[in-house]
């Protein structure tokens, strides 16, 4: 084992260290500087200090009722986590097809999944919602305001990722399991259900997290398509952000008291899933 | 694997039900108001966030305890993120029943057409206009007979001043014109006290200044269908705004990088003799600060630059007719509520109670008579029937955002010095290029 | 699982692909399987893309937007203003910053990718904390990087800088593009360390028999593995970068410098700002014909379609 970590290895020791140190900086130092100033009076940010003068909780109590930031949190994770869970099974049942079959049309449809990445949401801000709001008016359906109608934008926008991390993924799956199954009589959806899904645990999970992500950080399609009830926490840091009655003082420090809590959620999420992560990206971007 | 896919189903199924939980759904019933909603766009208010939260409350009950009918409050966070459901609802006819819209959004508002025009029965509906101070009447439409907009709050704009500092200086009584002002400033400046805080990089302060400067001199910027940005008042205003800071020396060098909130905690360090533009709403911060109790509002000069007494077509505008009003969607389903909400919140007695919350003036006229003993609100309410509307124009919205525009291109410059007149030229001409391009496409 | 066997199996370079199925494909196909996705793609995706299409060539503003069905059509009048309307400039400066800020971090991202090849004490920390600015939602970053570069702010005091602009005038155009770096490399470094772990064993080894030193065996050896990889990369990060729209917004705020006028930027504030919802979506459209370009060698570089 040391022989081959020794074969293994890429870069001379003092090469490495300097490296690891640098870029461990470059990501720790701006992050100090956030907690520490979350821990700081907005005076003390104010004027440019980077060690508090003295230390305070206060903004991680005050910012609960300042931002509505728990609703906020417990939407955007009811929103993302049904995104993620859906577009990841939705993404391989897809993909399964597009992978095992061969069938007019199936190119332009693969081809179709990398550019549907590509529209900027800007552009598509207007047209969905009012494509909802039709849907509102005409089949007396509401939308807007819903989680409901949250996810399935963010299932949509998420669908083309997911299916291509796992088109890319099955393609390298043993089909044998499948005959087998086939044989045994067993249906496409038992073995999607049965063999298919279980192997392909790993690219799920990847598909899921970018799903999950895709909604979290999403600001542009929320502002406009929730209510209070169901601002995502994005929205709510934004509103918070960017409020600007004329006369109040800047809350900085609140500010970053926000931002660390509304990045843990998903900082957590990819500590607990790195290890799939890392592989399942290897399937979705490498062939 | 089996355990594994029993958890997921069982997630999933949670997930399921508290989607379909709380739904935000708002199908009204039949009745008189009973099982019916109205939806009402606001401002997010963060800076009283718990006061906030309890006024709605008891709006939301009295208006219950009325009407049988719930109110539900949606806010939006910026000017910017209000202009977008406005024009996304318009656009689909459904959203908001009510909108509380910034002043200088008003025109824009009016040109989708798709809010309630107020005939005489919908004035009698929410209390008469008598009601309302006049003054506040002044853009709610482009003329009295195509009003959409019912005055809510004012907030007039006016400046503080440190006494204490003024005094030392031996200044007995706050500027009234520019030229006075700006030479006062001078005479502040000293060690690590200046003279004024402006927030030069804020998105909706610069173009008051310049607006106010010119309308002052005689220039109210548009003139029927032609915008007038190219014009020596202009000039000036921008020159003797960005001057402060580059010729003058008046202003703290960092008010580069400053936005209003960073303007009102300069000010309230005590180091600074006055802080330009500011509204009521600030009390309460300034109170927070070093400055407590040596501070005092005034009148924000009437007088344009270079002047000592204003020119005969020049007006008297001491603030931009500022606050929100109160427009109906015109797709609404429940303009009888709407109109009952309106009158309700136009109410002297919640007037005064949003006073005393978050500071802003009633558009009530009884209830600011109310107000006129409070000798420290006498700028205020001076300042309040002293504003004059800004242009009512479909084009406003990118005048306001051209003229802006020009000080934040400029930024960079000022840290090295005077701008060149050269310079400003070039970016007052952009202006007017794109804020006439604007009125041409008005209609 | 660790991240090695989560690789799938048959995809390391040099081994065979699975064998295209034509035996299964004679038999009936799901293709009904296709319906969820594709239903909820077209509804949510292409029909509001064809709308914008539409509302592309109509004089659509706040004066039609009520009944925006009757608003006037213009044919290719947007098109034709967009060009007036400064979105030149605003393509130069995506393009510009999309590709300068991918430049950057895939260096980094390599660098970063080999020094957490080997495994080491502490390894596991330091790729969490590689990580940390990728998670973080792009309005966290752009807002608390804007509170840092302010003029009093903490990196002028702590660089002794007096008050350089860094979110005003043209050191803005650099402010961007430093911040889009620090919070985009880590998605270089993780394409990378994929494609590090799938190098063979024997790779090593037979380098290491060679005695090669470091940095020959990594330019020969190690490199040329992760080009294809790491290309794909470089071509999905530069779509984001163009797509990068809060990023911007909330650093500058509008209206934006000129120099950080980027597409996005001017594409909403023409249309939310300015109410020109048509001009802005005639520019929208002529944008993604930009990104239709590295896409299309994206879409080569890929094979699409290896079972054939």
């Amino acid at each position: 084992m040391t022989a081959q970590a020794e074969a293994q290895r890429l870069l001379p020791r003092p090469l490495l260290v300097t490296i690891t140190v640098l870029l461990c900086a470059m990501v720790l130092v701006p992050l100090a500087y956030i907690v520490l100033a979350s821990l700081n009076s907005d005076v003390g940010v104010a004027s440019g200090e980077f060690w508090p003068s003295s230390f305070t909780g206060e903004s991680y109590s005050k910012i609960w009722t300042t931002a509505d930031l728990s609703t906020g949190i417990v939407n955007s994770l009811i929103v993302c986590a049904a995104t993620a869970v859906a577009s990841a099974l939705l993404g391989t049942s897809t993909a399964y097809v597009l992978v095992r079959y061969s069938f007019l049309g199936r190119l332009t449809i693969l081809r179709g999944l990398v550019g549907l990445q590509s529209i900027p949401g800007t552009l598509m801000l207007l047209p969905v919602f009012v494509l909802f709001s039709s849907a509102g008016n005409y089949l007396g359906l509401t939308v807007i305001g819903t989680r409901w109608g949250l996810f399935v934008a963010y299932l949509t926008f998420a669908l083309p990722f997911s299916t291509w991390v796992m088109v890319t993924y099955l393609r390298g799956l043993p089909r044998e399991l499948e005959e087998a199954a086939r044989t045994d009589g067993a249906s496409t959806l038992v073995v999607l259900w049965r063999i298919v899904i279980p192997l392909s645990l790993p690219a799920i999970v990847v598909s899921g997290i970018f799903a999950f992500l895709l909604g979290w950080n999403d600001v542009l399609f929320a502002s406009v398509l929730t209510r209070p009830e169901t601002h995502t926490a994005a929205v709510a840091l934004q509103i918070f952000g960017s409020a600007q009655e004329g006369g109040a003082l800047p809350v900085y420090s609140q500010m970053m008291a926000a931002a660390l809590i509304c990045a843990a959620p998903v900082v957590i999420l990819y500590l607990l899933f790195q290890r799939y992560l890392v592989g399942g990206l290897t399937a979705g971007g490498v062939k | 694997m089996r355990y594994g896919r029993a958890i997921a189903l069982a997630g999933a199924t949670v997930l399921v039900a508290a989607m379909t939980a709380c739904g935000g759904d708002d199908e009204g019933g039949g009745g008189d108001g009973a099982g019916k909603t109205l939806n009402v766009l606001i401002g997010a208010n963060t800076q009283y966030p718990e006061e906030f939260a309890a006024w709605q409350k008891s709006i939301s009950d009295k208006f219950k305890a009325q009407t049988g009918a719930d109110v539900k409050f949606e806010t939006f966070a910026s000017a910017n993120d209000e202009l977008t459901k406005i024009q996304t609802s318009v656009v689909a006819g459904s959203g908001p029943d009510v909108y509380a819209v910034g002043t200088t959004f008003t025109p824009t508002a009016y040109s989708t057409g798709a809010f309630v025009k107020l005939g005489d029965e919908e004035w009698k509906k929410i209390g008469g206009k008598e009601k309302f101070v006049p003054a506040t009447l002044g853009i709610s439409g482009p003329d009295d007979q195509n009003q959409v907009g019912i005055p809510w709050v004012s907030r007039p704009f006016v400046m503080a001043y440190n006494t204490e500092l003024l005094k030392a200086a031996g200044i007995d009584k706050p500027a009234t014109t520019w030229d006075e002002l700006t030479a006062q400033a001078k005479q502040l400046t000293k060690g690590d006290q200046y003279g004024l805080a402006i927030a030069y990089k804020d998105n909706f302060d610069p173009w008051k200044f310049v607006w106010g400067m010119s309308t002052q001199a005689g220039n109210p910027l548009i003139d029927g269908k032609t915008a007038k940005l190219q014009d020596p008042t202009v000039k000036k205003a921008y020159e003797t705004y960005f001057g402060w800071l580059t010729t003058d020396k008046v202003v703290d060098p960092a008010a580069i990088g400053w936005t209003n909130p960073q303007a009102v905690a300069a000010f309230s360090k005590g180091k600074t003799g006055y802080f330009a533009l500011t509204t009521a709403t600030a009390i309460n911060s300034l109170d927070q600060g070093a400055v407590k109790g040596k501070w005092a509002f005034t009148l924000l000069p009437t007088v344009p630059p270079g002047a000592t007494s204003r020119p005969a077509n020049g007006v008297e505008a001491a603030s931009i007719l500022s606050g929100d009003n109160l427009l109906v969607a015109d797709y609404s389903k429940n303009k009888d509520l709407a109109f009952e909400y309106v009158k309700l919140v136009t109410d002297q007695e919640q007037q005064l109670d949003y006073y005393k919350k978050f500071g802003n003036l009633p558009a009530n006229a009884a209830a600011l008579d109310t107000l006129k003993s409070d000798q420290k609100l006498a700028p205020l309410t001076d300042a309040a029937q002293k504003s004059v509307a800004t242009p009512f124009t479909g084009a406003w919205a990118d005048i306001q955002l051209a003229l802006t525009n020009v000080a934040v291109q400029t930024l960079p410059d000022l840290a090295k010095g005077p701008v060149s007149a050269a310079t400003l030229d070039g970016r007052i001409a952009d202006a007017q290029k794109k804020a006439q391009s604007s009125l041409d496409r008005a209609k | 699982m660790s991240a090695v066997t989560a690789a799938p199996p048959g995809n390391k370079p040099g081994s065979k692909d699975a064998k295209p199925g034509k035996k299964v494909s004679e038999r009936q196909r799901p293709l009904w399987l296709l319906t969820p996705g594709g239903l909820l793609m077209t509804l949510i995706i292409l029909i509001p893309l064809l709308l914008a299409l539409w509302i592309s060539l109509i004089d659509l503003d706040q004066y039609t937007l009520r009944r925006w069905v009757e608003a006037p059509f213009i044919g290719i009048g947007n098109y034709v203003e967009s060009f007036e309307a400064g979105l030149p400039k605003s393509i130069w400066l995506s393009v510009s910053f999309a590709v300068l800020s991918t430049a950057v971090t895939v260096p980094i991202g390599i660098a970063a990718a080999l020094v957490t090849q080997n495994a080491y004490r502490g390894r596991a920390l330091v790729r969490a904390v590689f990580l940390i600015p990728y998670v973080l939602p792009s309005f966290v970053v752009a807002s608390v990087w804007r509170t840092m570069l302010q003029p009093d702010g903490i990196v002028n005091e702590t660089l002794g800088l007096g008050s350089t602009l860094w979110l005003s005038g043209p050191n803005s155009y650099w402010t961007l593009v430093l911040v889009e770096i620090w919070a985009a490399w880590p998605f270089i470094y993780l394409m990378a360390l994929a494609a590090l772990q799938s190098v063979d064993n024997e790779v090593h080894e037979a380098s290491a028999v060679d005695g090669a030193n470091w940095w020959a065996k990594l330019t020969r050896v190690i490199l040329p593995y992760l080009r294809g990889p790491v290309l794909l990369a470089c071509l999905l990060a530069t779509l984001n970068h163009i797509n990068n729209f809060t990023l911007p917004f909330v650093l500058f705020g509008a209206p934006a410098p000129d120099d950080v006028n980027v597409m996005p930027m001017l594409v909403y504030v023409t249309s939310f700002q300015g109410l020109r919802f048509g001009l802005s979506a005639a520019m929208a459209v002529i944008s993604l014909i930009l990104i239709a370009i590295p896409l299309y060698a994206y879409l080569r570089a890929v094979r699409l379609d290896v079972d054939k």
